[in-house]
């Protein structure tokens, strides 16, 4: 071994250690208890069993798959938007688009649920105007709302980061050559920003695809995603720890094959273009 | 059209964050010509160049394509391609659909846009590159590739923003070649920016030389070079001693302590003047022959000539010659009558044209170059 090597990775020793501790060992333990039985005999009946389990997977797909979708639409306007103003004010967005993150998020699920409550802000303010109230919390849109609000700074940061870089004389170089404003955004602005849009999907979708609580206290447990399973499984006691994990380890399994057929479809893209 | 002009500039100022970038520009680009803007960092030719593109509006004053106003026309809809100082290539797309992307707004069809893309990438003599992605290709490729793509669309004129700058020495001698001949070959105009004295004099049917915002010179290259207007023109285009001079009356001028026979005429009697003694126009002699006499303080070998600094009365002189002199010698001056070029008195007088700081000058040139 020479030196250099030796002196990197002695550099990265304490993440690795790190990682050693915080992701292998919790892993190789979630495996473990997902392959074995509460007396700790090999079993694949956990894995057999999550068919019960079976529409909450599907919920928490379809809903992340929403909530990733209207958080992109929301969020590709504004990242362009973003790049097209003043530097100061670009900043001063990027604080505002940020200071959510700042807060714990269950202040900020709780914050919404003042705020749809049926005596919530929006319905006394209706009220006030003698309007009918609306009846919002505890429903799927409640829950999509909350996961589009939580996400969206992962999904715009990303997009706004790839955009900003964009350099200004290829756009130039469009309108030079007869593009103008749809054109120039769908031949150059949109390709070129592509990896931004990948990175925010999956920044967006894998939390959405396995998030607790929202759903809990904005959809009234009526609809249970795979999170909230996992959660009151765990929660119920260590004879249910072998289900919990085995559910985590195929909602684990289930990301990353979402993952990949994304990066294929967003290579082929890449493919398609050129 | 009266005149043969197709962009003509009048009276435009431009300033960024208040400062001056372009103080009254008046132009005319004739049609067909091979012109160059030239001139140092910040001068205003980049500018004047992104105006005629349409990427910028002047603060003030008019631009006329073809005798029409441009004013308020965008850049998509001119008649006008440009060439990047860095390509500016799409990088998501193939030689082959960057070279189509003109064509393909235009929605001209398939088969005459693979037709066109291939004679292009023959002009440019990169046949076979077409499924090529941008990010293999060599600086000198992807400024040909450039080059296609921005005459795909048959402009009237062609805007370059320093192509050339990123490539090396050699390849750089080649494609001025190239683009001179293709300017030719299109019979379109080219609009050609640079801080190559060098490149410009060589390419251009005109040169157009700026600094600070404004024109100091429009005229052929041998024009420029020959007949500056002022110390700056003959400072930045070729080395020049200058001098302060005094017309004693026509074809007579006095500089350096001794009377000149001269072929400029038309000055006021005992007027101040500026004097232009290109160095490969000044013979060497032996010192009892030399209408001046200095002594040499610096010889530097070149190839093709030596570079002698020779000190005339504390005045630096620069000469070239293909004789050896050595540091020390003694030696006398001549200069002939068509060696003197007499310019009048400008705001430049006595900034430029001394060697006695040459190496510091030297120095300050290079670092514009690094900037750009």
């Amino acid at each position: 071994m020479n030196k250099k090597t030796f002196g990197s990775r002695l550099v990265s020793a304490p993440y690795l250690v790190w990682a050693a501790i915080f992701v292998i060992v919790p892993l190789v333990i979630m495996i473990y208890f997902a392959l074995t039985n509460d007396a700790g005999n090999f079993t694949l009946s956990n894995i057999s069993g999550i068919g019960k389990y079976k529409k909450a997977f599907l919920y928490s797909i379809v809903y992340a798959i929403i909530s990733t979708v209207i958080t992109l639409i929301l969020a590709y306007p504004m990242a362009y938007f973003m790049t097209k103003i003043k530097i100061s004010a670009q900043r001063m967005i990027l604080l505002i688009v940020m200071v959510p993150m700042w807060m714990n998020f269950l202040i900020r699920t709780y914050s919404w649920i003042t705020i749809l409550a049926n005596k919530g802000i929006i319905n006394s303010f209706l009220e006030k105007l003698g309007l009918p109230t609306v009846h919002l919390i505890n429903t799927p849109g409640a829950v999509i709302l909350g996961m589009v609000y939580d996400f969206i700074p992962y999904m715009i940061l990303p997009i706004y980061s790839v955009m900003s870089k964009i350099d200004n004389s290829l756009l130039e170089a469009a309108s030079d050559l007869g593009s103008n404003g749809f054109s120039k955004l769908k031949s150059v602005i949109l390709p070129l920003s592509l990896p931004g849009v990948v990175s925010g999907i999956t920044m967006v979708f894998v939390p959405s695809v396995s998030t607790f609580y929202i759903s809990q206290k904005l959809g009234g447990n009526k609809t249970l995603l795979i999170g909230d399973a996992i959660e009151y499984l765990f929660n119920a006691g260590p004879e249910y720890y072998n289900v919990a994990s085995s559910l985590s380890l195929v909602l684990m399994i289930l990301i990353l094959l979402c993952l990949a057929v994304m990066n294929k479809f967003s290579n082929d893209e890449g493919d398609i273009i050129v | 059209m009266a005149n043969n002009n197709i962009v003509e500039l009048k009276d435009v100022f431009v300033s960024f964050d208040g400062e001056m970038v372009l103080d009254g520009l008046n132009l005319q680009i004739e049609d067909k010509e091979f012109i160059t803007l030239l001139g140092p960092s910040g001068c205003g030719k980049t500018t004047t160049l992104r105006l005629i593109a349409g990427f910028l509006d002047p603060d003030s004053g008019t631009i006329l394509f073809e005798g029409n106003d441009l004013n308020g026309v965008p850049a998509y809809k001119r008649q006008v391609n440009t060439i990047f100082q860095r390509y500016a290539l799409f990088p998501h797309l193939n030689v082959f659909e960057n070279i189509a992307f003109g064509m393909r707004i235009k929605k001209l069809p398939e088969n005459e846009i693979k037709e066109k893309v291939t004679d292009l990438l023959k002009l440019v003599n990169l046949s076979g590159f077409e499924k090529r992605r941008i990010s293999t290709l060599s600086g000198g490729q992807q400024q040909r590739i450039a080059i296609a793509r921005a005459i795909a669309n048959r402009p009237k004129v062609l805007l370059l923003d320093e192509p050339l700058a990123a490539l090396d020495l050699k390849l750089r001698k080649d494609m001025q070649k190239e683009l001179r001949n293709m300017q030719k070959q299109l019979g379109i105009t080219f609009v050609f920016v640079t801080h190559d004295q060098e490149e410009a004099l060589t390419m251009s049917d005109r040169v157009v030389v700026m600094d600070e915002g404004k024109i100091q010179q429009v005229g052929t290259p041998k024009d420029i070079y020959n007949e500056p207007k002022n110390a700056f023109v003959a400072d930045f285009i070729g080395e020049s001693n200058i001098l302060d001079g005094v017309m004693l009356k026509d074809y007579l001028v006095e500089f350096s302590g001794n009377k000149f026979n001269c072929l400029d005429k038309g000055f006021n009697d005992r007027e101040a003047v500026d004097v232009v003694v290109r160095p490969e126009d000044v013979d060497i002699v032996s010192l009892d022959n030399g209408m001046l006499k200095g002594t040499v303080i610096s010889v530097d070998f070149l190839g093709v000539h030596y570079e002698i600094i020779v000190d005339i009365g504390g005045f630096k002189w620069m000469i070239q010659t293909t004789d050896e002199h050595f540091v020390g010698d003694n030696v006398g001056l001549i200069i002939e009558p068509d060696a003197i070029h007499i310019m009048k008195k400008s705001k430049y007088s006595g900034l430029y044209g001394d060697y006695s700081s040459y190496s510091e000058e030297m120095d300050h040139i290079s670092e514009n170059i690094e900037e750009e």
